[in-house]
């Protein structure tokens, strides 16, 4: 009795401590995806105006349609897929990794990876990696417009047919969903009604010119505005994965504690009916 | 005096929103100056200083790098990468 009453002191120690991990963790969460939702808000009036701006210029008075907008056979593919820099966020990394990988069909993909865990997955199942970013964290816009422009050069010479965003998007804290957004051609979704579209347009220095300098803004900004989402989904994911852990181990050592109780109380149980019996001999 | 609405906007958030009288922009082919009524209109931002000028008069300068002008519609979209208040 003795040995599994210490058993079980034990088991409780070491659930207490690892509770006491993900207590902490969730906190980090917590206040991180403060941050990171402050920052995805302040991104959406950028996606918004800019959006409307590209298609006006894309669908500007030309009577040919843009190469950027007209789809092309799809042979090769680049993904930029956003996950996660850590591990333990529920199945946050999973679902993304696994949305692209059913995407990916027949087509040659090649991956631009964001975030550690993306980087490892891509790795490990041995894809092609054109260029990796390590760290979602505070990744800057610098950075994406590096990105945005490699793909661009692959887009124009035409080593990539399709070029697809993949991030998970911020719904709520209990809810994110995986995303897949073309970024080229440029998502005919996205496009204006067409008694919206502004044809008589002067464009300095003439539309195609406009078009290729600024398309990679734009498309840096959709890359810089899906991490921010993506992070903020992250740290979301983390702190209920992490809340849910917290509760489970608190329902473990309650279940625990009362074992150790009736262990306790059978031993002292067991040794008065030994000191009893011992004294009516 | 008529005016023009202006949306200031780069990635890291909003930086005006508001009724203006007159905007001055440096643009890859030069300073452009947008004023009320002005036709639809697009061009890629250089890198320099802008001026706007509020539906109250008083002049505001900045510093803008990259990205796009876009009048449509007696509004105007500065889409910047980069952009400060110099104040």
């Amino acid at each position: 009795m003795a040995g599994s009453m210490k058993d079980i002191k034990l088991r409780i120690r070491s659930v207490e401590s690892t509770m006491q991990i993900t207590k902490a963790m969730q906190l980090v969460a917590s206040s991180k995806l403060r941050g990171a939702r402050m920052r995805m808000e302040a991104s959406r009036p950028y996606m918004k105006v800019a959006r409307r701006a590209v298609w006006d210029i894309a669908l500007h008075n030309t009577g040919a349609q843009s190469d950027y907008v007209m789809p092309r056979e799809i042979r090769h593919r680049c993904y930029i897929v956003i996950a996660g820099d850590r591990g333990l966020a529920g199945s946050y990394n999973a679902n993304i990794l696994k949305r692209v990988d059913w995407d990916m069909k027949d087509a040659l993909c090649v991956f631009i990876p964001i975030g550690k865990k993306a980087r490892e997955y891509y790795h490990r199942h041995g894809m092609e990696v054109v260029t990796e970013i390590e760290k979602v964290e505070g990744l800057s816009f610098e950075t994406c417009e590096e990105i945005a422009r490699q793909v661009m050069a692959g887009y124009d010479e035409g080593r990539y047919d399709e070029i697809v965003l993949a991030y998970t998007s911020f719904v709520s804290v209990l809810t994110q969903k995986t995303k897949l957004k073309p970024l080229l051609p440029l998502d005919t979704k996205d496009a204006p009604e067409e008694e919206q579209i502004h044809r008589q347009m002067l464009c300095e220095p003439g539309a195609d010119a406009l078009l290729k300098t600024f398309l990679p803004q734009y498309l840096a900004g959709l890359i810089y505005a899906a991490a921010c989402d993506a992070f903020a989904s992250e740290q979301a994911a983390r702190r209920v994965a992490m809340d849910s852990a917290t509760k489970n181990a608190g329902d473990m050592i309650e279940d625990l504690s009362l074992r150790y109780n009736r262990a306790r109380q059978s031993s002292i149980t067991q040794e008065i009916t030994e000191i009893v019996a011992g004294a009516e001999h | 005096m008529a005016n023009i609405h202006l949306t200031i906007v780069t990635p890291e958030g909003r930086f005006y929103d508001d009724d203006a009288e007159k905007i001055i922009v440096r643009t890859t082919t030069g300073d452009v100056c947008i004023l009320p009524n002005h036709i639809d209109y697009a061009a890629a931002i250089g890198s320099g200083e802008a001026r706007v000028t509020t539906a109250n008069g008083e002049m505001r300068k900045a510093f803008a790098e990259g990205g796009l002008l876009h009048v449509s519609n007696n509004e105007v979209q500065l889409i910047g990468n980069r952009f400060e208040w110099r104040e």
